[in-house]
Parts: C-alpha cells; sequence; structure tokens
C-alpha cells in the first residue's frame, strides 16, 4: 500500500515535471514558429518592399529622364531645324551671324548659340564662329573666334565632326554669368558638296535639371545624381562636387569603394539596374538608368532604412501583436494545463480509477450469483442475496450453491475497501466453491480456506465468514463461523443464531473451528448479513442497528421482499449520508414441507403388506426420537399403517414412499405413491354409529387415520398420491 | 403375530398374541376362516397379549361379529389395553362388541 502510494507520487511528480517541460518546450516551439512566421513574412514584405522601392525609383527615373529628354529634344530641335539655315547661309558668311540670334530668340531653354566655321573653310576668314548669348535677359552678340579660347580645339567643334552627327558636350561651369552649369549640343552642318563647313551649336543652361531632380521625393533622405559621360557628377546634393569629381573619384573615398565602382561601371556603361551600396555605415539602395542622346546616367539613392521604415513599423507591430497572441496562448496554455492537472489530480484520476473500480466491481459482481430466484424449479428454497457495494468495489461476499440436496451458503466481509478487499474477496468465494466442491463439513470448509488465505495473506488482511452447509431434506443445518456477526434465525419468533465466534479467516493458520448445528423446519428462515448494514450511518452519526433491522425484517415476507424491504429502510435511514460500506445480505426461507418438524425422515416402501413392519420400525424411531408419548406413537403408528397399507395394497405403485417431517409442535407425513389416483379425503367419513350388519368392512382405515390425525391432505402432482397427514402434539 | 385358540364347550377362545397390524391379519386369516365356521358358538377374543390393532384387525373383529349374528352366535373381547380401546371407541366398536 504504502509503496503504491510512494510509486504513484513518483509517476505523478514525473508527470508533473514532464507536463512542465512539455509546456515549455511547447512555449519555445511557439516562438519559434513565430519567428519564423516573422521572418519569411518579413522576407516577403522586403522583397515587396524593395519591388515597390524600384518600382518607384524607375519611375522617377523615368519622370526625370523624360523631363531631360523633353528639354533635349527642344534643344535638338532648336538646332537642327536651323541647319538646313545655315546649309543656306554657308554661301552668305555675313548672314551666318543671323542663326545663333535666331535660335537664341526662338528657344528660351538655349542659352546662348553660335555656328562655328571649320578653320579656313572662309579663305578670308580663317576663323569665324558668331555667337549669341543671353545673360540676365540681355541678348549679347561677340565672336568665339578669339585667340585664347581657340574653338577649333574645343571638344564641342571637334566632337560633332568627328562623329559627323549631333553630339552633347561634356557639361561645364560656366563663369560667363555667374558659375552656371551648362552643356551644347553641337550638330555638323554640312555644305553642297557634302563637306562639314560648321558646327551649328546650342548652350543649354541645366540649373532647371538640378530643380527637376530635386522635385520628387520618393523616400526621405532619398537622392539623385546625374553623371556626364566621363562619371562627372553634374547633379548632387553636394553642391561642391558638381562637376569637381568623378564618380570614380567619390568611389575611392567612400568605404565601400567595391559597391560604387561597380555602380560606377555599369553607369558608364550604360545600364539600367539596383545595386546595394553602403554610405556612412548605412545601407542604400542605388537605382540607375542611362539617359538617351546626352550620354549621361542617373541614378536615385534610396537609404534602406527609410526605404523599411514603414515595414520596421508594420514589423514592430506584427511583434507586438505575436508577442500579446503568444502571451496570450502561454497564459491559455498555462490555465489549461493547470485545470488539466487539477482535473488529473482530482476528477482525471478519479474517473480512471473510478471506471477500474467499475470494471473491479462488475467483475466481483459477476462471480457472486446475481439470478433471483436462483432455483425457480425448487420449490423447497425461497433464496435471495443483495450485495450493494458502497462507491467503490467492495471485500464482500456471498455465494450459494447446492450440491447433493445440500445448500451450501456463505457470507463474508474483507476487511478493508478497494481493488485489494475486493480481490481478496474474489479469492475467498473461488475457494469457497472449490473446497465447498467435495466437502460437506462447514468447519472443514473453512479451516481449508483459512489455510489457504492465511498462506497467501501478506497484506495482513482478513476475513469475516459464515459457512452453512444445509441438507435440504432434512433442514439439518450446520454451520462454521469465522469471526463474523451472527446471522439472523426465524422460527417462530426471530432471534440470533447462536455462532461461536472463532477467529477470522486469514488471520492464523491451523486455527480449529468449531462447527454448530441447527435445525431448520418448514418455514424457517435465515439471514445473513454484513454489518455494512446495522453500521450504516445517517449524517447525525446514528448506527441503523440491529433493533432497526429486526424490525424490518419482522412478518413473513418472500425473501426478495425482506431484502428490497432492508435495502429502503436502509436508505431512508442514512439518507444524505453517503453509503460508507457494503450492504450485504442473504435471505433463505426453508420451504420443504417435508421439514415441517426440523427434520425429514423417510423411508421407501416396497408393494407388500410385510413392508408395514418397516414402517412401524420407522415411526417407532421417528418417534422415539421426539420422546413421543406411548399412546401417540401407536396412534401415529395405526395412522400411518391404514394410510400406507391403503397405498400398498390398492394403488398399484410399485413403491411408496414415507417421509416423516418433525417438529415442535407437530409431526407431518408424506405419503407419496405413483399409483391410481385415490383421493381418501373425498371418501364420506365412515358412519361409526352403525350396527354390525350395516357396517362395511372397509372404510375404517381411512376413518381412522383421518380420526387420529389433525389434518389429511391429498395432492396429485406428477402422477403421483401425496397425502400429507399431520399430528399436532402435546 | 401368533393366535392361540382354544377350544371349550360352547365356546372358542381366540389369543391374539402380538400386533394384529395389516400382514399380521393375512396371516391369521385361515385361523380366522376355520372360526368362521364355528361363528354359531361364542368366540372369545382375548386381548390380552395383543399390543396394537390395525383396521385389519379391526376388519377381522367385524367379520367374525357379523358371523356369529348370522349364525346365532356371539363375539366376546376381553383383555383390551387403553390404546385399543381409544381405537374401540373411535371406530364405534366399543358399542358392537361386548367387551369384557
Amino acid at each position: 500500500m504504502n509503496l503504491k502510494e510512494h510509486t504513484k507520487k513518483l509517476a505523478e511528480k514525473e508527470e508533473k515535471r514532464r507536463s512542465k517541460w512539455t509546456g515549455l518546450l511547447l512555449i519555445l516551439i511557439a516562438v519559434a514558429f513565430l519567428e519564423a512566421i516573422s521572418v519569411v513574412q518579413a522576407f516577403y514584405a522586403q522583397k515587396g518592399i524593395r519591388s515597390e522601392a524600384q518600382t518607384k525609383a524607375e519611375s522617377q527615373l523615368n519622370s526625370i529622364k523624360s523631363g531631360i529628354l523633353n528639354v533635349v529634344n527642344q534643344a535638338e530641335s532648336a538646332v537642327r531645324n536651323n541647319v538646313w539655315l545655315a546649309q543656306w547661309s554657308l554661301m552668305v558668311p555675313d548672314s551666318l551671324a543671323n542663326i545663333p540670334k535666331l535660335i537664341v530668340n526662338n528657344n528660351p531653354i538655349v542659352a546662348g548659340s553660335t555656328i562655328a566655321m571649320v578653320p579656313n573653310y572662309y579663305k578670308k576668314r580663317p576663323l569665324y564662329s558668331p555667337y549669341t548669348a543671353i545673360t540676365n535677359g540681355e541678348i549679347i552678340e561677340t565672336s568665339l573666334a578669339t585667340e585664347e579660347y581657340d574653338y577649333p580645339s574645343q571638344e564641342w567643334f571637334t566632337k560633332p565632326i568627328e562623329l559627323d552627327r549631333g553630339y552633347w558636350s561634356e557639361p561645364y561651369i560656366d563663369t560667363g554669368g555667374g558659375e552656371i552649369l551648362m552643356t551644347t549640343y553641337s550638330v555638323p552642318v554640312k555644305d553642297n558638296k557634302g563637306r562639314i563647313a560648321a558646327v551649328l551649336t546650342a548652350d543649354i543652361d541645366l540649373e532647371w535639371l538640378k530643380a527637376l531632380v530635386n522635385d520628387i521625393q520618393i523616400y526621405p533622405g532619398a537622392f539623385s545624381t546625374v553623371v556626364s559621360r566621363t562619371g562627372r557628377l553634374m547633379v548632387s546634393p553636394e553642391d561642391s562636387l558638381i562637376m569637381n569629381t568623378t564618380i570614380d573619384e567619390y568611389a575611392s573615398k567612400v568605404e565601400d569603394t567595391a559597391s560604387f565602382n561597380a555602380l560606377n561601371r555599369a553607369m558608364l556603361s550604360r545600364k539600367s539596374g539596383s545595386i546595394r551600396v553602403t554610405q556612412n555605415g548605412k545601407k542604400n539602395m542605388v537605382y540607375y538608368t542611362p539617359i538617351d542622346k546626352t550620354g549621361w546616367a542617373m541614378n536615385i539613392i534610396i537609404p534602406e532604412k527609410e526605404m523599411f521604415a514603414g515595414l520596421k513599423k508594420l514589423n514592430n507591430l506584427i511583434r507586438l501583436l505575436q508577442l500579446l497572441g503568444l502571451l496570450l496562448i502561454v497564459l491559455i496554455f498555462r490555465s489549461i494545463a493547470k485545470s488539466q492537472l487539477r482535473f488529473k489530480s482530482i476528477s482525471d484520476k478519479k474517473e480512471k480509477m473510478e471506471n477500474e473500480l467499475k470494471i473491479a466491481s462488475d467483475i466481483q459482481m459477476s462471480m457472486i450469483p446475481k439470478t433471483f430466484p436462483p432455483f425457480p424449479e425448487r420449490e423447497d428454497i425461497d433464496l435471495s442475496a443483495a450485495l450493494v457495494p458502497a462507491k467503490e468495489v467492495s471485500g464482500d461476499l456471498y455465494d450459494f450453491f447446492i450440491r447433493d440436496e445440500k445448500l451450501f451458503f456463505c457470507i463474508g466481509d474483507v476487511s478493508g475497501k478497494g481493488v485489494p478487499a475486493s480481490l481478496l474477496m474474489a479469492v475467498t468465494r473461488s475457494l469457497f466453491r472449490s473446497v465447498g466442491a467435495h466437502n460437506n463439513n462447514p468447519n472443514e470448509i473453512v479451516s481449508t480456506m483459512n489455510n489457504s488465505l492465511s498462506d497467501m495473506n501478506e497484506s495482513n488482511m482478513f476475513v469475516t465468514f459464515i459457512c452453512c452447509v444445509l441438507d435440504l431434506k432434512t433442514g439439518k443445518m450446520q454451520y462454521s463461523n469465522a469471526g463474523h456477526n451472527a446471522p439472523l434465525l426465524f422460527t417462530d419468533r426471530m432471534s440470533e443464531l447462536p455462532v461461536n465466534p472463532n477467529l477470522p479467516l486469514g488471520v492464523i493458520r491451523n486455527w480449529e473451528y468449531s462447527v454448530q448445528e441447527v435445525t431448520l423446519r418448514y418455514d424457517d428462515a435465515i439471514f445473513l448479513y454484513t454489518d455494512g448494514i446495522t453500521e450504516a450511518e445517517n449524517i447525525n452519526h446514528e448506527l441503523f442497528g440491529i433493533e432497526r433491522l429486526k424490525k424490518t425484517l419482522s412478518g413473513k415476507k418472500a425473501a426478495q421482499a425482506h431484502l428490497n424491504n432492508v435495502k429502503k429502510a436502509v436508505a431512508e435511514f442514512v439518507g444524505e449520508a453517503p453509503q460508507s460500506d457494503d450492504l450485504t445480505m442473504l435471505f433463505f426461507h426453508f420451504l420443504n414441507a417435508s421439514a415441517k418438524g426440523g427434520g425429514e425422515q423417510s423411508i421407501t416402501l416396497e408393494n407388500n403388506v410385510n413392508e408395514i413392519r418397516k414402517l412401524e420400525k420407522f415411526i417407532s424411531e421417528v418417534a422415539q426420537q421426539m420422546q413421543l408419548a406411548e399412546s401417540v406413537k401407536t396412534s401415529l403408528n395405526l395412522a400411518m399403517e391404514e394410510a400406507v397399507s391403503n397405498a400398498i395394497l390398492y394403488s398399484g405403485s410399485k413403491t411408496v414412499e414415507v417421509a416423516a417431517q418433525t417438529g415442535k409442535d407437530e409431526i407431518t407425513f408424506t405419503i407419496t405413491d405413483s399409483g391410481k389416483p385415490f383421493d381418501p379425503t373425498a371418501v364420506p367419513e365412515a358412519d361409526v354409529n352403525q350396527d354390525a350388519a350395516e357396517r362395511p368392512i372397509g372404510g375404517l382405515g381411512i376413518f381412522l387415520y383421518r380420526k387420529i390425525m389433525d389434518s389429511v391432505t391429498y395432492k396429485r402432482l406428477n402422477d403421483k398420491n401425496i397425502l400429507t397427514l399431520t399430528k399436532r402434539l402435546n | 403375530m401368533k393366535t392361540k385358540v382354544t377350544k371349550e364347550e360352547g365356546k372358542i377362545t381366540i389369543a391374539f398374541i402380538g400386533r394384529l397390524d395389516t400382514p399380521a391379519a393375512q396371516e391369521v386369516n385361515p385361523v380366522i376362516n376355520e372360526l368362521m365356521e364355528e361363528a354359531d358358538k361364542t368366540i372369545i377374543i382375548d386381548c390380552k397379549e395383543m399390543a396394537y390393532i390395525s383396521s385389519s384387525g379391526l376388519r377381522i373383529f367385524l367379520t367374525l361379529r357379523k358371523a356369529a349374528e348370522d349364525k346365532k352366535g356371539k363375539v366376546i373381547i376381553e383383555n383390551i389395553n387403553d390404546e385399543i380401546r381409544s381405537v374401540f371407541m373411535m371406530t364405534g366398536f366399543l358399542n358392537l362388541f361386548e367387551i369384557r
């Protein structure tokens, strides 16, 4: 028991510990799972944000580019539209100066224009380049053909000739009217012989470009740069760098040179794309694209911090929500775990236990006979028994069986309750059956059972037990008590059956159990019960007690009715109080008509009149046993001789059975023959007052036994004549 | 059951010794049949050593009584014990017989 409890406790502890770790593990898994969701979600969100940023950047670049191209196209148009005029004007060199004037006047975006003649095209004017510029709204006409400027060596002049097409010059800072970023578009002009005669140009003020580029802010902190084909910065948030620094120089100065170099190479090779660069310790995404015609390239630089600022906010929000969710899950889990633990420790465990006990109880109940009446074919036995277990399985038992016209019955109460008690009960019951199968002596049955139980009894449990063996023919009942409470005996009154206490089973091996004897007569009864009945407690801790039991059992009733009454009485008495112990009882009502006396003796006579002598001897013995007066004996003998001799002489039955049931106050004889039906009680009583002549010779016998006996009844049953003669004594 | 028949002048005495039960009644039948022939005489039934009588015995007595009546004889019963007397009483035999 202790070991069992200890083991149980250890198991509970282990279970608690395990469930704690399981809980922790579950929480960790939940956290990891949520984190994984975060990561995946962040990954896709980043991807989305990146692609969104790219889209934004590209559209920004395109928008800027189209702004630039708009200007560029205007500028190109301004020049190209005047190329034919220039060609025509080549014939009239003086008129050439009108063309730049025209271009500047007609195109607001053009800040200056010249038509620079290929040196020595005109013999008279080896260098000729009339120039018109507009500075602060004032048109100035001048010539670029100065010795110090040397226009034929300028890029804007050489490149278009060299390339034989329009050309955008490298931007430059014009210092003529303040520091203005400029570029020049120049187109070669061919004469009618197809020779390049001059270069027509338009100077474009690039201040608008800065405004255009810096106009759109897609992310805070994002900015754009525009670089020339040589890699000079045309537009940059750092003004000091404009036209002073190439991007290669810039790249060499920053920490993430490699990335910048890669960016620069891509831009200078006029590719579109994106790259990640680190600047001042911060990551940036750079989207870049070339600008057609001009040879420029531009980019947008977006700090990732800003790019993902929204995402970060979102992430934080999500994390907060996840944390709250997790917290909620943990709380729910804990409360479930707690309630489950509680449930386990009380309800679940209890339920499991009760379930097991229910099974044990079912098994137990299936072992004891439960069908009542147990011997429906027998008229001499009215037996019923009940075992009402207290909540769980019990250690009570009853059992009964018939062998060789003997009724073996018992009741027992195993000390303690629960499964151990019920196991011992099962053992006790099977011992009763096995020992009772070949032994008719209750004391020997009990002794054998005691020895077996003592041998196997390591848990020091014991069984109080009563074993009864009733001879169903004679009503003689032998019984042996092993520490059980005395049964109630119902004869003409109710009394406690005298029992030797002896010792309960399983206490001391080889204890000698005494045997006792009582003779049950017809209509006598015995009530075996366990102390669960008398010790049933109500809420005031009063006991049901034997007096209440006796009162409940008063009156003649069928066994089952008695048991029902007891159950009901106990239930009513106990009321709200829980049933503390099993209610186990067995009521046996002895209804063997042959045993109206207390013992049946019988004799079987053959169909021979001399058998009357055996009858006489039989009657004498019965009378002797009953210590009847000689006269009574004689009259009984006479009556019986009359009745039996009739059966022998006239029934034709091969045998006649005579049974005597002796009681305290009466003796009953039953004469049974299987001859032809004859009911002597239907014969008219002989008239003893007739004189001799009138009197028939026969009929005296019937008259005599009807006269002698107090009652004579006849029944025909199963093709048998059954004549019952009863004589009251005293 | 034994019977002892003593014939004297004008009377025959039959003593039943033992129990005159049904088998005994059958046993003594031949003796009774002989006795019936002499029913014109006085038949004295001595019951001194008869312990018991059943209806078969009574029937014998009655048979004798009827035969005696037919033949103008007489049946006298002597020395009945109390038990037999009570049987006689019950059966009305006390009134049928001359009992001494």
